[in-house]
């Protein structure tokens, strides 16, 4: 499989671990996080592969090698900042795959192709629909 | 009009009540209640508790038969995101965004949301005002036919009179402020240092107009 140019906005848990995974399977990542205690943390953990600035600001992002990205996941903890990164990746920019974390799930309906999001998920919702699952097939089997 | 405005701060709230007063109906929304008290006592509209961008909170404010909408909270992002909801989701004929940073103003303005960036108007405004004398164009009138400028009288004309500055059909002064209060001038009025002038001009004239008052091209 040919390496992936991967931005990830975002550099809390999630940024991070996404983040880690991606560069041990050969891929290229940058991480872009605004908040400089979480910059720090993550540069920590992955070196070189983080840029502090906010991901909502088209220079920041350009910086960071948007231009060259193939895929862009904007995993903040902020709706309205990853349906900006979403918008900018696939609108100002022409990003090829944009995936965008949903937070409060009143907003899932934001999260739509038109504002440049491929795939949007919710981590709360990922994890009560494995439960569900789970107990689902507690209770048949 | 109906209008929603969302965000409460010193600019929200001083347009819906400005929105109010001239006679249209208003819903305001702010995630905080308390700023609602930013509004005049007078303020004959509906308040909303709540984010901008939840559709519950914009279909109480009536964003489904809005004739227009401006969301002028202090956060770019919010701003740009309910701007767009507003213009794709509710096909709201006239939306504006406050926008302070004004290279994210071009962007978005580009990606179809009218922008206001504060910061871009602001300082270019405070710029002219500092570093006078400049044409500031006031108005345009029918089809930008007639311009009618603001500007500082400049040294060369200070002395000389009003009839020094018209051109029949041409250039009109149309009033003076002078140490903060306006007046209409006559043909014979003197122009006095750090007047005012209020001018109109024909579109076809400018240039006249820039020659007389000893502005560069």
């Amino acid at each position: 499989m040919r390496p992936l140019r991967v931005l990830i906005v975002g550099g809390g848990k999630l940024g991070r671990e996404s983040a880690r995974r991606l560069v041990a399977a050969g891929h290229q990542v940058t991480v872009v996080e605004k908040d400089p205690a979480t910059a720090q943390a993550a540069a920590s953990a992955l070196s070189d592969h983080v840029t502090r600035g906010d991901g909502c600001d088209p220079r920041v992002l350009e910086r960071a090698g948007i231009a060259q990205a193939n895929v862009v996941a904007a995993l903040t903890g902020d709706d309205e900042d990853n349906l900006v990164v979403a918008e900018l990746a696939r609108r100002v920019f022409g990003v090829e795959h944009v995936l965008a974390r949903v937070n409060n799930p009143d907003n899932e309906w934001l999260f739509t192709r038109q504002r440049g999001v491929d795939l949007a998920f919710n981590p709360a919702g990922l994890v009560s629909s494995l439960l569900e699952q789970e107990v689902a097939r507690d209770a048949t089997g | 009009m109906h209008i929603v405005v969302i965000g409460c701060g010193r600019v929200g709230a001083r347009l819906a009540s400005l929105l109010s007063r001239s006679g249209h109906t208003v819903a305001v929304i702010d995630k905080n209640p308390a700023a609602f008290e930013r509004l005049e006592r007078s303020f004959g509209g509906t308040t909303h508790a709540g984010v901008g961008i939840d559709r519950k909170v914009l279909q109480e404010a009536g964003i489904d038969r809005a004739d227009a909408l401006a969301t002028v909270t202090n956060g770019d992002n919010t701003n740009f995101v309910a701007a767009s909801l507003a213009v794709e989701d509710f096909h709201v004929p006239r939306v504006v965004a406050r926008i302070a940073d004004p290279m994210r103003a071009e962007i978005y303005s580009r990606l179809g949301v009218t922008t206001i960036s504060t910061t871009t108007w602001a300082s270019a405004r405070i710029h002219d005002l500092l570093v006078s004398p400049r044409l500031h164009n006031l108005l345009s009138v029918g089809s930008a036919g007639v311009q009618v400028y603001e500007v500082e009288v400049p040294p060369l004309l200070v002395g000389r009179n009003v009839a020094d500055l018209t051109v029949p059909a041409e250039v009109l002064v149309v009033a003076i402020t002078r140490s903060g209060r306006g007046f209409i001038p006559v043909q014979a009025s003197a122009f006095q240092p750090h007047d005012r002038l209020v001018v109109a001009a024909d579109a076809g004239s400018i240039a006249k107009l820039r020659g007389m008052l000893g502005l560069p091209d």
